[in-house]
């Protein structure tokens, strides 16, 4: 039965997505829930909180707020944070609540920008979708809103995709910044990892933008089409997470599922291997193989393990509960925050 | 974000004010809810104990649908990877059209069907019971969850049973907690009664072993004391139908109860836990006269108050600072801590009327006192050095002063009456 789960757990939404992108912005973030949804993001999806707590709120929704659609209460709350606060701008992310009673965001948009004095962006999240989702409408709600043409700055790279939901570590965009400076770029510019929102702001002055992750496509076309900015696709460190399963996996058949770039970037590096490529989030046609899965259900993910003749299975762990245990192969962890909750010990781990 | 003070008032000022005078900032519905770790218990329950999944799974062989956008169950994985939870959480998702539509109410049935069968399947026990979980979307959509349960258990052959994670009613008639508690009753049908067995009811794990309300009820002439989390099996569970009354441990079980002695004629009498000694003292003696029986405590009060004693004359005028995330209510218990003659500087909790007359004793004794709330976007300024403490209670007073020694005090099994007190006493003598 389609959204059936029987052995497996529910990936991280949507909202969790958007929340990920805005943390190091220096936004006020409302995610516009009755406070479940903001619990989950913060509690279980946003590993930097519990060390680095930022202005995060639930819109605190009761049942009148929603019946009655009084969205200016909600922004009448929002302009008491906004008057005493020096942040850049104000995030309204959706969740489930919103999308039943059909909040028109756009009018909510324009209305709190006018009557908290700050900018403000919304992202029609609806917890139905998956996180890259909800990171790729917070990535082009950012660019849209706050990038302006400027001249480009040699030396000047963008990253878009970074998040620890594809990283699994609250401080890959340090290593990602020195991955990029040993390969020659001056600047490194980690969206939502550790830059702000003059990173966004000054996104058309760079040279080139790296995408690592599914999420960041849609919004390097986007940079493509208006400023120019040529892209490449490609996950760091996968070269060295693949020299340490090759080792053990010589000429065998391997299933990676994962984040698409991600596994994408392991497979390229994985060259004496039969790889193939599944996810249960984005799969961009433009950058997959011919017999790449898109995994829509679980019973569709145990199948493809079960009957697929592979030799190994490189996945976050989690996933390995769907399977008879040790039935199929060798099974390699990578992780996948997005996925189980758990962060790496080391980016480059198996 | 700009910096500024974190918004308290005084112990005086709050009681001079009355429940009328509440400032807005303490009052949840008038600002944007602040998500810090030390709020986490107000938006999402279960993330550190028993919310309404892991509470409905209190009945023995019980499983779970949840039934629900997938954000809804994400915190779940958490819970999954715990031993007893493991195989006991299933997920029926909706989908942007489903949330829309209610079309998935269609599937609810079958979805049950599926998980019992895979159930017994993979663990060779068929369910005694399949819990359907559902949020905020059916609340907002209006569905009849009796009916969809009905339904779903003449399909499927076994009990159906709603629960409502409605955290949009979280301040409403029946919020989510108080309907789970009495939802894991409702398989509960009449049976002839025992005079000698009696139900406690309040909490999803039970009391510690060595509290005195045990060796006090049996005192008294009390063989079975029933907890549902104590029940092996479900024969056992469904055998708290038996009881002759039961006794209310948490005001959000009132509700079960009166649901419970209105199907199984079983009366209830309500007691509360608290930490100031003499108050435990009359408790038991209201208790008591109400059940018209004697009640002898007087070994445990003396245990308890030589302990009080030593703990006043050791800490006397040290300040403490008192959250609401502990098993405790903050009011009470920062009134015994006063009383014992410490210094309580501050206090992050929750104001309400049930709760005007501690404040109004705690303004009589400690005026000066700061009553914040943890919920308050103000909070993000909080400073911890502007008051500093000696000790702290609860884990969210903790996150508020990391460099003071913590007592957590939110373990699941529960403390209580004198028992909870010394062990509260002993805990905090271990940090300090």
């Amino acid at each position: 039965m389609k959204g059936l789960l029987r052995v497996m757990s529910p990936f991280a939404p949507d909202q969790s997505g958007a929340a990920s992108v805005f943390y190091d912005m220096n936004a006020i973030t409302v995610i516009c829930d009755a406070g479940g949804c903001t619990g989950n993001v913060c509690g279980f999806d946003e590993p930097r909180w519990q060390k680095n707590a930022r202005p995060i709120f639930s819109a605190g929704l009761r049942d009148m707020d929603a019946i009655l659609g009084r969205d200016d209460r909600l922004v009448d709350k929002l302009r008491l944070v906004s008057d005493k606060s020096d942040a850049d701008f104000a995030a309204i992310i959706g969740t489930p609540v919103p999308a039943v009673i059909a909040t028109d965001f756009k009018a909510l948009k324009k209305m709190a920008s006018k009557r908290c004095g700050i900018p403000v962006v919304t992202c029609e999240c609806t917890g139905t979708n998956l996180y890259d989702k909800g990171e790729e409408m917070a990535y082009l709600e950012l660019m849209k809103t706050f990038t302006r043409d400027m001249d480009v700055c040699e030396g000047r790279v963008g990253v878009l995709g970074a998040t620890p939901l594809n990283f699994s570590d609250i401080e890959a965009d340090k290593l990602i910044r020195k991955h990029y400076m040993e390969e020659g770029f001056s600047e490194v510019l980690v969206y939502g990892m550790g830059d702000g929102l003059d990173s966004v702001r000054m996104a058309a002055s760079c040279e080139m933008n790296i995408v690592v992750s599914a999420s960041g496509l849609a919004p390097a076309r986007w940079l493509k089409k208006n400023y120019g900015t040529p892209y490449r696709v490609e996950c760091p460190f996968a070269g060295e997470a693949a020299a340490k399963a090759a080792g053990v996996l010589k000429h065998s058949k391997v299933l990676i599922v994962h984040e698409q770039v991600a596994a994408n970037s392991l497979r390229d590096a994985m060259e004496d291997c039969d790889v193939t490529v599944a996810t249960f989030f984005t799969l961009d046609k433009n950058i997959a193989n011919e017999g790449d899965v898109l995994v829509e259900t679980e019973a569709q993910f145990i199948e493809l393990v079960e009957n697929g003749g592979y030799d190994a299975v490189i996945c976050d762990e989690l996933l390995r509960r769907a399977v008879k245990d040790g039935t199929y192969g060798i099974w390699i962890n990578r992780r996948h925050f997005a996925v189980s909750g758990n962060l790496e010990e080391g980016l480059c781990e198996l | 974000m700009n910096k500024q003070d974190a918004f308290y008032i005084t112990a005086r000022d709050l009681a001079d004010g009355g429940i009328e005078g509440v400032p807005s900032e303490l009052k949840s519905q008038d600002h944007l809810i602040y998500s810090s770790p030390a709020a986490l218990s107000f938006n999402s329950p279960g993330a550190q104990g028993f919310g309404v999944k892991r509470a409905g799974l209190a009945v023995p062989g019980s499983v779970m649908l949840l039934v629900a956008p997938a954000c809804c169950g994400r915190n779940t994985t958490m819970l999954a990877e715990l031993g007893s939870y493991a195989d006991r959480f299933y997920y029926l998702l909706q989908d942007d059209t489903d949330i829309i539509t209610g079309r998935h109410l269609n599937r609810i049935s079958q979805a049950v069907k599926d998980v019992a069968d895979f159930h017994e399947e993979s663990t060779g026990t068929r369910p005694n019971v399949v819990m359907i979980c559902i949020t905020c979307v059916d609340a907002l959509l209006g569905t009849d969850m009796d009916r969809v349960c009905r339904k779903a258990s003449e399909y499927a052959g076994l009990p159906v049973l709603p629960c409502y994670m409605y955290a949009l009613e979280r301040e409403g008639r029946v919020p989510p907690m108080t309907a789970v508690r009495r939802t894991v009753y409702q398989l509960l049908e009449p049976r002839e009664k025992k005079s000698t067995t009696v139900n406690l009811l309040g909490h999803f794990a039970p009391l510690n072993d060595d509290s005195e309300i045990y060796e006090l009820l049996r005192g008294i002439g009390v063989k079975k004391i029933n907890e549902i989390s104590r029940c092996e099996d479900f024969d056992e569970y469904l055998g708290m139908a038996e009881a002759n009354f039961n006794i209310i441990l948490n005001p959000e079980s009132r509700l079960a109860a009166e649901d419970i002695a209105k199907r199984l004629e079983i009366p209830s009498v309500e007691l509360t836990r608290m930490y100031r000694i003499d108050k435990i003292r009359k408790q038991y003696q209201l208790f008591a006269g109400a059940i018209g029986a004697k009640i002898d405590d007087s070994k445990f009060y003396d245990e308890a108050a030589a302990k009080v004693e030593a703990f006043a004359r050791e800490n006397k005028g040290k300040r403490v600072a008192i959250g609401e995330c502990m098993n405790a209510d903050s009011f009470e218990l920062a009134l015994a801590m006063s009383e014992y003659g410490l210094t309580v500087t501050e206090i992050y909790g929750t104001v309400s009327a049930e709760r005007m007359p501690y404040i109004k004793m705690l303004a009589e004794l400690s005026p000066e006192t700061r009553i914040y709330t943890n919920l308050e976007p103000s909070m993000l300024y909080y400073d911890s050095s502007e008051l500093p403490c000696d000790l702290t209670i609860g884990i969210d007073a903790g996150y508020y002063h990391p460099d003071a020694p913590n007592v957590p005090w939110n373990l699941e099994v529960q403390p209580w009456g004198y028992n909870g007190l010394i062990r509260l006493i002993e805990e905090i003598e271990g940090v300090l």
